[in-house]
């Protein structure tokens, strides 16, 4: 073994790649020869590393071409198997957007599935309106017709392949839907995204070998990234890349409509990018486990932008299927398929041991110093407490229920929330309970309330407390800070005070 | 041998303990998996591990308490060719009946542990899961 460090390019990687003579490993491969040689070891041995993944992209879609219809028309709007694309560009140019839904079918089928089906070959139904004009006459047009009836059909995606994902779980006595899954209550389930030791950025997170024109492995055929991805933020470790490819090289193994319930629908695409290994440095970062890979539990039981984070772990934890919160194991859901990432780096590998793949020196790394914005607000979200009602009647459990019956009747009530001594919100008793229980001989508060009781904390925002309402189909619920003390009550009519503003729908 | 089993009986018959007389006739445990009860009457789905002799004791004595009895054939199918691999259903399994594969992270369904929850059958992002219905 010399001393001299390892200095290889792109293009002699190419020409052994063409001579039939790259040596060429999968990333949990080189994990262990990593391990075994090291870096400079390794970087010696090894030409190219290749990454995969296999996972719902939400910010994807398609560019398609319908070539000109007799007489023309200029597409105002477009629908394909009833999803509406977006026609702003030129007459018979339209984007399909993954998570576009079917205005028949809401979330059952959107873009995702009509990606899949010009994919497989399938005919889809096109329906589109123009506006009339010298040049474009026609107003209406229906037809069928396959991805071999497109001038063509180019995935073109915003932003794909994040470097790193949160792992969710949820804190909320209820299940949630969230686009990690169904999360059941009190961390009752974890999952996570994102192939680990396997992932192409964390392969080669400083983007040495990554850049504008690298090909990479694209649903089945052979893509490009063509700029950082949207939401790019790669400080935080969340590196993200734009993509695109034919869609007519594609395989639907590698790109799949989605339905995730009650969230929406997306698209699975399979991504790998091949890294070549020109030096021991870039050995060393294609060297990395899945022990090595960190990212955090957070709780997606919050409705909020920033979510709490529940625990660190590590992708090795994650795959085991167990992981322990709070001194009990959880189990684990991927929500990308761990098995179908592994099938494309080693697609991969063969393809370019077979010299059908070579790899690209990128016009210009990724940048590495982008941060990511929230959104400019010029009127924040109101918060349950600017809404809420603050003096509250309440009932403690030994009271008499007789009393209950009387503030209902006499201030027009409709909920009495029941508080323990030190005004922590223990229960809920409603004026219909009441009159139940009238008829039913109890009475002690304690006999009839509500324990489970839906609360909104003091700086929800109101577009959440709307969604409980409207999710539990109840008309108030008290207000309370984060250890449960009673705040206030908040109820549909303060929440239609909004809508008399404009606020919400 | 396990075998899966609906019984179905009458309001009638809610009043007597007819599985609590029969596990103790028979010495053979009887597993509840899952229970609708209705005004008109119950639906009550058990899985019995015992040998075949035995297994025949315990559908005669259940037929002479009166329960009517259908054994369940078929349970919660995967469609290998449709499922994306990708493990969404794994852990709302209540039972492991659903995993991943040690050797290469394919989803692995195990019909003896299924208790027919149905808790995987929404989360399969492409209906990859189904169930006969009993």
């Amino acid at each position: 073994m010399s001393k001299k460090e390892v200095n290889k390019s792109v293009s002699e990687i190419n020409r052994k790649i063409e001579e039939g003579n790259a040596v060429v490993v999968t990333a949990e491969e080189m994990v262990d020869i990593v391990d075994e040689k090291g870096k400079k070891g390794a970087a010696e041995e090894v030409d190219v590393v290749t990454t995969g993944t296999f996972g719902a992209m939400c910010s994807s879609g398609a560019w398609l071409n319908f070539g000109h219809a007799d007489p023309p028309i200029k597409l105002n709007k477009v629908w394909l198997n009833d999803v509406e694309a977006y026609a702003g560009g030129a007459a018979v140019d339209a984007y399909i957007g993954a998570t576009a839904l079917s205005e028949s079918e809401r979330m059952e089928y959107g873009g995702g599935h009509v990606i899949e089906e010009l994919v497989r070959g399938r005919e889809i139904d096109l329906r589109g309106k123009g506006y009339g004009t010298d040049s474009y006459p026609r107003k209406e047009i229906e037809t069928s017709l396959t991805i071999d009836d497109l001038n063509q059909a180019i995935l073109s995606n915003p932003r794909n392949s994040y470097q790193k994902y949160n792992a969710a779980t949820n804190s909320r006595n209820e299940t949630i839907h969230t686009y990690m899954g169904t999360l059941l209550p009190n961390h009752g389930n974890i999952s996570f995204s994102g192939s680990g030791e396997l992932s192409p950025l964390n392969n080669d997170p400083e983007y040495q070998t990554i850049g504008i024109g690298s090909r990479i492995f694209l649903g089945g055929g052979q893509g490009y990234i063509f700029q950082e991805g949207t939401q790019h933020s790669p400080k935080t470790g969340f590196g993200t890349i734009m993509t695109v490819g034919d869609l007519n090289e594609m395989s639907s193994d590698y790109i799949r409509g989605v339905s995730v319930r009650n969230y929406g629908v997306s698209l699975f695409v399979g991504i790998g990018i091949p890294i070549p290994v020109l030096n021991g440095n870039i050995a060393e970062s294609t060297g990395i486990s899945d022990e090595e890979i960190k990212t955090n539990i957070m709780d997606y039981g919050t409705p909020r932008r920033e979510k709490p984070k529940i625990r660190e772990v590590n992708y090795k934890e994650l795959k085991s299927g167990k992981v322990e919160i709070g001194g009990e194991e959880r189990p684990v859901s991927p929500m990308s398929s761990l098995s179908r990432a592994r099938e494309i780096s080693q697609q991969m590998k063969e393809q370019i041991q077979n010299g059908e793949f070579f790899l690209s020196k990128p016009a210009r790394r990724l940048s590495r110093d982008d941060e990511l914005k929230p959104m400019k607000q010029t009127s924040p979200s109101p918060v349950a407490k600017q809404l809420m009602t603050s003096e509250v009647l309440t009932a403690k459990p030994p009271d008499s229920i007789k009393v209950a019956a009387e503030v209902f009747a006499e201030k027009g009530f409709d909920h009495l929330p029941v508080v323990n001594e030190e005004n922590k919100v223990i229960g809920i008793v409603t004026s219909w309970d009441v009159a139940v229980a009238l008829g039913n001989d109890k009475e002690k508060v304690e006999d009839i309330l509500t324990s489970k009781v839906v609360t909104a904390e003091e700086n929800e925002p109101v577009d959440s407390v709307a969604r409980k309402l409207q999710k539990h189909e109840i008309s108030g619920m008290p207000v309370i800070d984060t250890e449960q003390h009673l705040k206030g009550i908040i109820t549909s009519e303060d929440l239609s005070k909004l809508i008399r503003r404009g606020r919400i729908e | 041998m396990s075998e899966k089993i609906l019984l179905e009986y009458t309001t009638e018959k809610a009043e007597e303990p007819i599985i609590s007389s029969i596990t103790r006739q028979t010495d053979i445990p009887i597993n509840i998996l899952h229970a609708d009860l209705t005004p008109k009457g119950g639906e009550i789905f058990v899985s019995i591990d015992a040998s075949e002799e035995k297994f025949e004791k315990i559908v005669d004595l259940f037929k002479e308490s009166g329960v009517e009895i259908t054994k369940v054939k078929e349970g919660i199918k995967l469609d290998e060719d449709t499922c994306l691999e990708c493990g969404a259903c794994i852990s709302l399994c209540p039972t492991d009946a659903l995993s991943l594969s040690d050797e290469d992270f394919s989803i692995e369904l195990d019909e003896e542990k299924c208790i027919y929850c149905k808790a995987c059958i929404p989360a399969c992002p492409v209906d990859a899961l189904s169930i006969e219905s009993f």
